[in-house]
């Protein structure tokens, strides 16, 4: 009877037990992450909220409180949730732009970046590696979505450099007159450009020598091939996500992972449901983390990272709905094995190795860009 | 017979000594010019140069040696033969390229002007006037030539800005859809566009925020009015001259001569042979010299600087045929007695004093809102893409909320619920 009443009472505190130390685990998980985050913020590689601010407010923004927004995945309360230490700010135009004044337009959308990181004190604009790692805000920088923005003109280029833009995605859904699209179909521009023309390769030989990452988010296969080819830098994936796991257009296929990693690149994974989940109805953070383990497994997880495309798209996983939910990934990486010199790769680490990278092929041309010393003329290789 | 002798001597010291004196005196003005101007380099406010680079060598600058073209009015040695400190690189682009490509043209432009003034160990881009105070080189500055250039768009300003744009004379030789020019007929753009429309002041509010100079060389008079009439900073013209002494459309008639002083502006004094004289066939270094004593009468030395608009036109006054050449004017200005302070004033200090007070009005801006106006009607046009239309966007959702999704759920739930109970 004794042993009965004791083995009852051991197995109900098994019972308890067993209830607490998963939970226990579950919460330290959560905390995990939050504590990682803490101390490695997260560098989001595209955002489209200024699209947003077009779209809603005309760019008219002086009397919109942009901490507390709540039309849009993002606002500035949301982002100190999301534990995010730097963000690229989308500066896209339509493409339908492209030929009439996508120039105009996009300096216009640089300027409310600069406005929005002006007028809040939580908010500071940087253009550099060192830029990001020094600040204690949230550093906002300009990633330029189509080479539709440049006109074809190189100098547009060098002078959106000079505002301060530190990407450029080389196409979005059209192709320009010397880069080609994943996208076919939508736009009607220039249908007969593969991949990049003579020009193309001096788009992306003058982003190396400006210290611009080049962007291969929205561009076609052979579009990555040849920038691959060319750049003398690492270059990036903004926001796209495993082709293997979900083989839509705007994915990364295997081969092109394997060559990422030799290149020191990085594939930033974005959170668009319809890029992740090929049309499945349930999309949730697991199925985001798929891709991740994915990549992990062809590219090593250095060459990841996250750009969420959040006021992108529609969709997002189940979990995932705005940036404020960052640390829900972390936490399911942190419960599939991820470590934690891995996940602070994944949150900045590897991308400022690649900022860095570039930084340095900049620095490395620098002689190209003296000209004229004393009574020596020496011809750069600018167009 | 001594005497005599003595006198003779006399005499003949005299002839000689009167034949060195009068050339002692000569010598002396040039000496004089030059070393006013090795003290107080000239800042010139227009030169066009940068156009002539685009039309000659299509920007392709790399293979050119800038110090010694001898295609232009302006190379390097020439400006350093001339004095030149700071010179303003207009940036213009064509007229007609309004409503169309003026904006990525303008970046070209901007460019260039940037590519020169790092190429060169003698040139250094400057944005402040502490820059230009401060350089031992000759200061690039960049101005904008029209309106037209900013698209109306005044994010677009505020990127010229950004890039080191710190004038932007309202108009070209065109209207744009809210400033008048006061050339008629050239071009045909919004021609019912008089002085400044209410976007128009808001440019003008704009740059008085940012610390960008106004410049007022190729409007027109009503132009000229209401931007005096708004702005809170001095104001310039970068390449003009006086109405009085010759009346073409591009100078400056007394009466606004006398608001500039009030405003504590400047005008910077064109050596355009045609807005200088007028038709007639001699022009030279007193011709230019005539508009500046006018000037000096009616609004006091203080208001005056120099903005040569070389390269940019193609007749100029006899000796004042390069940038080399502007020690000539300073000389014939000494001769007819102007003073070193007044020369000193015409060749920097006035336009310092000017930049100086646009940057104190951005400075109490700080807290003054952002100019966020637009004008939509005026710029409707094939090359301009009609943001206020729906436009088909298949791949990409602009986050309008999905009211579909969550209704048929609720639905599917409610009928779940009724069948299961």
């Amino acid at each position: 009877m004794e042993k009965k009443r004791n083995m009852a009472k051991l197995l109900w505190l098994l019972m308890l037990f067993s209830d607490t130390v998963p939970f226990n685990c579950e919460k330290s998980m959560r905390e995990r992450a939050i504590e990682l985050m803490q101390d490695a913020r997260l560098i989001d590689g595209h955002n489209d909220f200024v699209l947003q601010l077009r779209i809603l407010y005309q760019n008219k923004i002086s009397g919109v409180n942009l901490r507390e927004l709540n039309r849009t995945h993002t606002n500035l309360v949301k982002l100190q949730a999301g534990y995010v230490g730097a963000q690229f700010w989308s500066v896209y135009v339509l493409c339908s732009a492209q030929n009439k004044d996508a120039v105009r337009l996009t300096l216009e959308q640089i300027d409310v970046v600069k406005r929005m990181c002006h007028s809040y004190e939580e908010l500071e604009l940087v253009m550099t590696s060192q830029g990001i790692s020094d600040s204690r805000k949230i550093a906002c920088l300009i990633g330029i979505e189509g080479g539709h923005s440049i006109d074809s003109s190189l100098a547009a280029l060098r002078m959106y450099y000079d505002l301060g833009a530190r990407y450029m995605t080389l196409t979005h859904t059209c192709n320009t007159p010397w880069s080609e699209s994943s996208s076919k179909g939508i736009h009607n521009f220039y249908p007969s450009v593969i991949g990049l023309t003579a020009f193309g390769q001096e788009v992306v030989k003058e982003m190396n020598r400006l210290g611009m990452l080049i962007d291969l988010s929205h561009t076609s296969y052979s579009t990555v091939k040849a920038a691959l080819n060319i750049s003398k830098a690492p270059v990036i994936f903004s926001h796209s996500a495993a082709f293997s796991v979900c083989n839509h257009s705007r994915n990364v296929p295997d081969d092109i992972l394997q060559e990422l990693k030799k290149n020191k690149g990085i594939i930033m994974v974005s959170f668009n449901a319809d890029v992740l989940a090929c049309g499945r109805k349930v999309v949730n953070i697991s199925t985001l983390a798929d891709h991740f383990d994915h990549i992990k497994e062809i590219a090593g997880s250095e060459s990841i990272g996250i750009g969420g495309d959040y006021d992108g798209v529609e969709r997002f996983p189940e979990g995932l709905e705005d940036v404020s939910k960052y640390p829900s990934l972390i936490e399911e990486l942190l419960r599939r094995g991820w470590n934690e010199t891995e996940l602070k790769g994944v949150l900045r680490e590897n991308f400022l190795r690649v900022f860095r990278e570039v930084e340095n092929v900049q620095r490395a041309s620098a002689p190209q860009n003296q000209l004229c010393q004393a009574s020596r003329c020496i011809p750069p290789a600018v167009g």
